[in-house]
């Protein structure tokens, strides 16, 4: 008996399904949205901490694409980073505007409650789901140029190379952005946990040695 | 390696950086617990781009943009796109004119008595129409300088007339009145036809 060797059937290239979109094809725009969306809005709702934003910039994201207004040139890189070079702007524009629905630097230090448990280092909490739910909120109180390589890199795992073109900037720029962000959520972090009442109760009563 | 070296080499936590890079790390306790901690971090964010995996856009988004993606489609299928056929189609009906014109005074051609001059120029009498032929009558003033063809159809009252622009040999003028000298005759000269309904032309006018 012999087999039929296996040809892969290999996903459309977000190329090929932009081409066929152009043409008037619904369903390669409803198979191009459903590829990139998530990661869009994903991106906008870590950087504005708002749904509403996150939901409308996603919604201009594809709009300008549909309306071919930003002219995409796939010589200068993926869709995906074309897309996300968009939606940067896009929520920008929002946070400048002043539409984000959350204060970005304040509620970062709002109430979540707060286990009493008192770990000897503070990122041992990162390992529960309110742990997670701290860091997302200190990624949301990052400044914005450090926020922004956090979110593509770290969170939406975008190339360093690309996360340059996004950003336009270079790469060591990238690099060293990611670096700082990250020095400063572990400051955040440590900060957020020294504050929590079971640690802040323990006041120092003397020196042993 | 000291310490400063040891980070500029190590941005990318989630890498397994070369074996090289972590003799540092055992040599320098402070390294070591600072690498410790953001690879802690880099762990906690990778939980964290997980348990937002799911994390997408509303349903209605994507509806909105179906619809505007519809709509634009729409919008480009009704906007005149890059007709090819247009200039295909005026060519051809220029040539038809050129055609239905050649035939028509080859047809009607009058004997026109031999004119021989030494002049090299073109002699353009200042013709008035020939007294015989019947006027169309459907002119305006502006449309004074058409020489109704010799026995074309009458143009009827609200009859869709055609002006179309051709390129004819100077000999066809001579048909029409015009004095053409014989060394130019073959020189083409633009003219315009009215085709009347039925594709036949009813006036032609010339330009120098």
């Amino acid at each position: 008996m012999t087999e039929k060797p296996m040809t892969p059937n290999l996903p459309e290239t977000d190329d090929g399904l932009l081409m066929r979109m152009r043409s008037g094809d619904e369903q390669a725009f409803a198979a191009l949205y459903r590829r990139r969306q998530a990661a869009i809005y994903r991106f906008a709702l870590h950087m504005s901490g708002s749904a509403t934003v996150a939901e409308d910039v996603t919604q201009e994201v594809f709009l300008a694409l549909i309306r071919e207004e930003c002219g995409f040139d796939p010589g200068r890189g993926t869709l995906s980073g074309y897309l996300f070079g968009i939606a940067r702007k896009l929520v920008l524009r929002h946070v400048e505007r002043g539409r984000s629905d959350v204060a970005l630097e304040t509620d970062v230090e709002g109430s979540a409650p707060l286990a009493l448990m008192v770990h000897d280092d503070p990122l041992t909490d990162l390992i529960d789901r309110e742990g997670i739910e701290v860091l997302r909120r200190s990624v949301l109180a990052l400044p914005q140029r450090y926020r922004e390589v956090v979110v593509l890199c770290d969170l939406e795992e975008v190339d360093y190379g690309e996360a340059a073109l996004v950003l336009g900037c270079p790469i060591g720029t990238v690099r060293s952005r990611l670096h700082r962000a990250r020095a400063l959520l572990l400051e955040k972090l440590s900060q957020r946990w020294h504050r929590r009442p079971g640690v802040g109760a323990l006041k120092p009563i003397g020196c042993l040695i | 390696m000291n310490c400063q070296e040891f980070w500029n080499t190590m941005p990318e936590l989630a890498r397994e950086a070369e074996d090289g890079h972590f003799e540092h790390v055992r040599e320098c306790p402070a390294c070591a617990a600072l690498l410790n901690r953001q690879r802690t971090l880099a762990s906690g964010l990778r939980m964290l781009a997980a348990d937002w995996r799911p994390v997408e856009a509303a349903a209605r988004v994507e509806s909105r943009l179906t619809a505007a993606f519809l709509g634009q489609t729409g919008l480009a299928m009704r906007r005149p796109p890059a007709r090819w056929w247009v200039p295909v189609a005026t060519w051809a009906a220029a040539a038809a004119a050129v055609v239905a014109l050649a035939m028509f005074l080859a047809r009607d051609r009058p004997v026109v008595p031999a004119h021989r001059t030494t002049s090299s120029r073109v002699q353009l009498a200042a013709v008035e129409p020939p007294a015989d032929l019947e006027s169309p009558g459907d002119f305006s003033d502006a449309d004074a300088d058409f020489i109704p063809m010799p026995n074309a159809a009458r143009i009827e009252p609200n009859e869709d007339l055609n002006l179309v622009r051709v390129e004819v040999p100077r000999s066809a003028m001579i048909a029409l009145g015009y004095a053409v000298s014989e060394d130019r005759a073959s020189e083409p000269v633009e003219a315009e036809v009215v085709l009347g309904a039925d594709g036949l032309a009813r006036a032609v006018r010339f330009f120098e």
